[in-house]
C-alpha cells in the first residue's frame, strides 16, 4: 500500500525546501569556508553550512523548525491522533562528545538523541525512535514508516531526519583527501571528495485513505545491507535494495523518469552507483534522468535521503529536473546515464527514484510517485 | 503476524546473554573477544562492537572461533541497540586531531566515527544482507528494537532479524551516562510466528495469563542486581527472560511493571508450555 506526504519541510545551507530547489534550478553552491575546527589540522577547508550560530546541538536546532512547520502544512494533529516520529540521523549530537573530549563540557547522555527536541516540537506526541543509519538514515525511517501505517499501528508518521558536522567525521574526510576539496563535484570526472553538509527535513507521512492535500505518494522504500566492506559501497548490495523497491512498488525499472542519486562525489559512490544504474535500471529497460543535490548541499549525511524526496516533490510539482551542481564532464563509468548537465530540464516525470547509501553498506532506494 | 487481539507474536529461536563478570552468564571482555570470535579481524574494533559480535556468536550456537561461510543471507536483518558504543572513539579521534593533526587518526577508525558501526559490523561479519537498523533512543532503545524486529518480520522486509544490544563502559560513555555503566551484550534471534516451529514465543502486547515471574520491577530487576546495561538493556531483560522461561523452566515470563491497564508488555512463553508441544 502506498502512503501520501502531506508536509516536508527543509534546511540546507541553501535556506528552505523551496529555496533550496530555487538554488539547484540556479545551479547555485552553498559552499563557504569551514566554520568549526582547524582546517589545517583537518585538511577540509569548506562546508555546506547552515544558517546558524556556532551553537551546540545544532543538528537538534535544524530539526525543530522542520518538525513545526511540516507538522503545521501537514494538518495532522499529533495531540490526537496515534503519531509516531521516526528521527533518522548519521551522527547524532556527536558534537557535543567532541566538546567533551577538548573541554570537558559534559552533557548528559540523553541529550545525543533527539526524543527531547521532538517533545518540545510536537509536546503531544511521545513515540520517538531514533535511528542512527549514516548516509541513508532518511531513507530507512521513510520505509519504517510505511511499514507502521500499512499495519495499521499508526494514523500519521512524522519521518524526520537532522545532521551537522562532527570534527571526527570532517577528520576522516580530511585523512583520505590528497589536498582539501573546495567543492562537491557528483559524477564529475575532476571530483576531488566530498564535504559535508549541515541540515535537516521532515516529512509527514499519512495512509493513502488521507483526504486532505498531499505533495505526493511513496510507493515503496527497499532495504538492503551490502555486508560486503564497512566503508566502500558495493553494486550487489545496491542493487538489491533498487530491486527490493521495484518490487515492493510493483514497479520495473523501465517505469523510473528520474532518478535523484547519492552521488557524494567520491571515488567510492560515485562509480559504484553509476554501475549500478546501468545494471539494474538500463539494464532493466529503463532511460531516466539523473540528478544529484551534494553538489549545492554538500553531504547532508543523514538527512540527505529526505532532502533528496523533497526535490523530488519539487520536480513533480514544478516540471523542472535540476542539473548537478559543480558537474561538467561524467566520469566514465556514467556513460549511457542522462546525467543533467548544465541546464535544468523541463519534464513530467510519474515516478521518481531517490537513492540513498550509508557506512556500512547500508541502502534505501525510494520510489516516488506524483499525488 | 499478529496472536491474540491487540498482541504480537514472534517466535525467538535463540538467545544469548554475554555479560562480562556476572556469574552465570560470564562472557569474555572486549579484550578477550578473540577466545569466541577467532583471532582474524579483530584490529580497530571497539568494545561495544565486539560485544556484540560476542553476543550474535553465541546466540547463533557457533562454536568458539567459527566464522561464516557461503553467501550473504539476505533474509536475515540486524537491528542493534547501543547509545554510547562509539563516543570514546569519537573522543579519542578528536582529541588526536587537536593534538598531533589530521594525519594522525588512522583511517580504520573510519567506521567507527559513525555510530551506525555496531549494526552494519554484525552484518558484515556474519553475512547478513537483509536491512540493518542502529537504534540510539536511550534506555529504551532495546524496546524499540524489539518492536522494530517484529515490523521488520510483519512487513516481509526480513524473515529472520538478529536483535543484538551492546553497551561499553568506558570513560567517555560513564561520563555521558552520569552514573555507572556496566559493559555487556546480549542477543535475541527472532522469525515470524508459525505453528509448532519454534522453542519460545514473544508475545509484545497485552497478553493472558499473567506471567509466573517477571523480569523488571517487582521481579528480577536486571539494573538492581547487574548494573545498567543502558542502551542494551531492553535486549538483556528479553535474552534473559527466554533463559528463565525454558533453562529455568519458568515457561511464562513477563517483562517489565505489568501495567493495571494490561500493556504494553513483553511476554516470552516457552513454546511447550504455550503450545503442548515438544
Amino acid at each position: 500500500m502506498a502512503v501520501l506526504i502531506a508536509g516536508s519541510a527543509v534546511r540546507t545551507c541553501l535556506g528552505s525546501g523551496a529555496e533550496t530547489f530555487e538554488g539547484l534550478l540556479r545551479g547555485a553552491c552553498g559552499v563557504s569556508p569551514l566554520r568549526y575546527g582547524d582546517p589545517e589540522k583537518l585538511n577540509v577547508a569548506h562546508g555546506y553550512h547552515a544558517d546558524l550560530a556556532d551553537e551546540p546541538f545544532r543538528a537538534g536546532r535544524l530539526l525543530a523548525e522542520c518538525l513545526a512547520e511540516a507538522v503545521a502544512q501537514s494538518g495532522v494533529d499529533t495531540d490526537t491522533q496515534r503519531v509516531a516520529v521516526l528521527v533518522g540521523t548519521g551522527l547524532r549530537e556527536l558534537s557535543a562528545v567532541e566538546r567533551l573530549a577538548l573541554t570537558g563540557e559534559s552533557v548528559p547522555a540523553d541529550r545525543l538523541d533527539f526524543a527531547d527536541v521532538v517533545a518540545r516540537a510536537l509536546p503531544g506526541v511521545t513515540d520517538v525512535t531514533t535511528v542512527v543509519n549514516a548516509c541513508s538514515a532518511g531513507g530507512h525511517v521513510l520505509a519504517l514508516a510505511q511499514d507502521l501505517l500499512e499495519l495499521g499501528e499508526c494514523d500519521a508518521v512524522v519521518v524526520a531526519a537532522a545532521d551537522a558536522m562532527t570534527r571526527s567525521m570532517l577528520a576522516m574526510i580530511g585523512r583520505v583527501a590528497e589536498e582539501p576539496t573546495g567543492r562537491v563535484r557528483p559524477f564529475d570526472r575532476d571530483r576531488t571528495g566530498v564535504l559535508l553538509g549541515e541540515g535537516a527535513a521532515v516529512l509527514v507521512v499519512v495512509p493513502e485513505t488521507w483526504e486532505g492535500p498531499s505533495l505526493g505518494k511513496v510507493t515503496a522504500t527497499g532495504l538492503s545491507c551490502d555486508a560486503y566492506h564497512a566503508t566502500a559501497p558495493d553494486i550487489e548490495g545496491i542493487a538489491r535494495a533498487m530491486s527490493d523497491a521495484y518490487t515492493r512498488a510493483g514497479r520495473i525499472p523501465s517505469d523510473v523518469d528520474v532518478v535523484v542519486a547519492h552521488a557524494t562525489g567520491t571515488a567510492l559512490n560515485d562509480p559504484v552507483e553509476c554501475d549500478a544504474l546501468r545494471k539494474v535500471v538500463l539494464g532493466g529497460g529503463g532511460n531516466p534522468l539523473v540528478t544529484a543535490v551534494k553538489g549545492a548541499t554538500g553531504h547532508t549525511s543523514g538527512s540527505a535521503a529526505l532532502v533528496n524526496v523533497d526535490v523530488a516533490l519539487r520536480i513533480f510539482a514544478s516540471g523542472e529536473v535540476p542539473a548537478v551542481t559543480g558537474l561538467s564532464e561524467p566520469l566514465d563509468e556514467a556513460t549511457g546515464l542522462r546525467l543533467v548537465i548544465g541546464e535544468a530540464v523541463t519534464a513530467r516525470p510519474e515516478l521518481v527514484q531517490v537513492n540513498a547509501f550509508g557506512f556500512g553498506g547500508v541502502n534505501a532506494v525510494t520510489l516516488l510517485e506524483r499525488a | 503476524m499478529s496472536g491474540r487481539a491487540g498482541e504480537t507474536r514472534l517466535l525467538l529461536t535463540g538467545w544469548s546473554l554475554h555479560l562480562p563478570g556476572i556469574e552465570g552468564f560470564d562472557g569474555a571482555p572486549p579484550e578477550k573477544a578473540a577466545t569466541v570470535l577467532g583471532r582474524k579481524g579483530l584490529l580497530y574494533k571497539e568494545p561495544s562492537t565486539r560485544l556484540a559480535l560476542c553476543a550474535v556468536h553465541r546466540a547463533l550456537g557457533w562454536e568458539p572461533g567459527q566464522r561464516a561461510t557461503g553467501s550473504i543471507e539476505t533474509g536475515t536483518a540486524v537491528v542493534a541497540c547501543s547509545n554510547l558504543g562509539n563516543v570514546e572513539t569519537v573522543a579519542k579521534v578528536t582529541r588526536a586531531v587537536e593534538a598531533e593533526g589530521g594525519r594522525a587518526v588512522s583511517v580504520l577508525d573510519a567506521p567507527n566515527v559513525s555510530p551506525n558501526v555496531v549494526a552494519s559490523t554484525v552484518a558484515l561479519w556474519f553475512g547478513f544482507g537483509g536491512p540493518n537498523l542502529m537504534l540510539c533512543s536511550g534506555s529504551t532503545a532495546g524496546h524499540a528494537g524489539l518492536r522494530m524486529a517484529s515490523l521488520l518480520l510483519r512487513s516481509g522486509r526480513a524473515t529472520r532479524v538478529v536483535l543484538v544490544g551492546a553497551e561499553p563502559d568506558d570513560e567517555i560513555a560513564s561520563i555521558l551516562h552520569d552514573g555507572p555503566l556496566r559493559a555487556g551484550s546480549a542477543c535475541a534471534i527472532l522469525e515470524p510466528w508459525r505453528e509448532n516451529a519454534g522453542r519460545v514465543v514473544v508475545d509484545v502486547g497485552p497478553g493472558k495469563p499473567m506471567p509466573r515471574c517477571t523480569v523488571g520491577p517487582g521481579g528480577f530487576d536486571v539494573k538492581e542486581r547487574w548494573g545498567d546495561f543502558y542502551g542494551a538493556h531492553g535486549v538483556v531483560e528479553l535474552a534473559l527472560a527466554a533463559h528463565l522461561a525454558v533453562t529455568e523452566g519458568e515457561g511464562r515470563v513477563g517483562i517489565g511493571p505489568r501495567r493495571p491497564d494490561g500493556g504494553p508488555s513483553v511476554t516470552v512463553t516457552e513454546h511447550s508450555d504455550e503450545m503442548g508441544f515438544r
